[in-house]
């Protein structure tokens, strides 16, 4: 009886082992992807058409990751999470670029309604 | 037959072998994996390699990721994240890049403008000094015109320009003429300005008749000179009689210089 026990705790470990794949949770790379997510959305992506689109993507695939790793899918999820910071940072980068372009033509239209005055 | 069997499997085996090998060495890269490389290609020559080249090879680490994973795995889902992630940087590098010209664009174009505005202070500082010396080289030309054809002074109560009359009320022929020019430069010089036309006497005859005498010679001086031009509403006359002489009436001379009318031409409130 107590062969068969040990056996089975022997069994379960393999299996436990298995499911992991032996892949640690992507737990840095999930907390850097929400981070870069939250600053894109805070420089205003949402209201920069190519900076919403990519905000949108990496919102879905940090969702998408999230999954995975409630499956135990760590490598996967590990995987899309690259995708997902790669989104959230060029989001935030776009929404910086949308501003400074809107900021520079202001200054722009002002020199010239300057000059024409 | 046996033999040969053997000889036709073995090569058919080798012909399978060769061509899954060949299969496998023609297979095409991914998607993800050639817009990455199409991105890179492009932001490498642009912008970014001037403005963000630290992000401009990060790119080229990933994209080099992206390739080997294909290489051992091929067109894996690895492979196809990786790629995708460095296609994604590479523009990332790109928008950075754009970011900083937008900004520098702004700087200049403020400078230009705050250059522009001081410049335009500058000149409307000069356009006014130049109003302003304009303004008083008239109104010195005009006291000067004034000094010529008048006795002119300044008292505390403005200036006072005298003109000799006659025993009557009407000027004297010389200083009739002169009234014209006097009207001209009043009427150019201290536009705002008010006016007040005293008429005086000598001391001879009643003070009730030269009152009148007096106010008669300020009164013909005020409408005459606001038929050349000066507003009535700006020109008053009063008569004091023989109050206020300027040398004695002892002498016939004396009385003369008496015989006067005074304009005062009392400083405006602007003070011009």
């Amino acid at each position: 009886m107590e062969k068969t026990n040990t056996l089975a705790a022997a069994i379960a470990l393999a299996f436990g082992l298995a499911a992991c794949g032996g892949y640690a949770v992507p737990t840095d790379r999930m907390i850097a992807s929400e981070a870069a997510a939250r600053s894109a959305r805070e420089v205003g992506a949402a209201n920069a058409p190519q900076a919403a689109l990519h905000l949108k993507l990496a919102q879905e695939e940090i969702a998408q990751a999230k999954s995975l790793m409630n499956d135990g899918n760590n490598k996967r999820a590990d995987y899309v999470l690259i995708r997902a910071k790669a989104d959230a940072e060029l989001a935030l980068a776009l929404a910086k670029q949308a501003d400074a372009e809107a900021a520079a033509k202001k200054a722009a239209d002002q020199l010239n309604a300057a000059g024409n005055q | 037959m046996k033999t040969g069997s053997t000889r036709s499997l073995a090569f058919s085996t080798s012909a399978a072998a060769a061509l899954l090998v060949c299969a496998c060495g023609t297979t095409n890269p991914p998607e993800e994996l050639v817009q990455a490389q199409e991105t890179y290609a492009r932001v490498s020559k642009g912008i970014a390699q001037q403005y963000k080249p630290d992000e401009v090879h990060e790119a080229k680490e990933a994209l080099d990721n992206a390739q080997q994973s294909f290489d051992k795995d091929g067109p894996s889902p690895e492979t196809r994240d990786l790629a995708y992630a460095a296609g994604l940087k590479a523009q990332q590098a790109e928008a950075e890049a754009a970011t900083i010209i937008a900004a520098n664009q702004k700087e200049t174009n403020e400078k230009k403008a705050q250059t522009q505005t001081i410049d335009s202070l500058k000149h409307d500082v000069a356009v006014e000094k130049s109003k302003r010396e304009q303004a008083e080289k008239k109104a010195e030309q005009a006291a000067a015109d004034l000094a010529r054809i008048a006795a002119v002074k300044q008292e505390s109560r403005g200036m006072v320009i005298t003109l000799f009359t006659s025993g009557q009320s009407a000027l004297l022929p010389g200083a009739m003429a002169k009234l014209n020019e006097v009207g001209d430069a009043l009427v150019k010089s201290s536009p705002e300005s008010k006016i007040v036309v005293e008429g005086h006497t000598d001391s001879q005859g009643r003070a009730s008749d030269n009152q009148e005498l007096s106010l008669a010679r300020a009164q013909s001086v005020r409408d005459y000179l606001v038929s050349r031009g000066i507003a009535a509403d700006r020109i008053s006359a009063q008569g004091l009689g023989s109050t206020r002489p300027v040398a004695t009436n002892k002498t016939p001379e004396g009385r003369a210089d008496n015989r006067r009318v005074e304009i005062v031409v009392q400083p405006s409130p602007g003070g011009s």
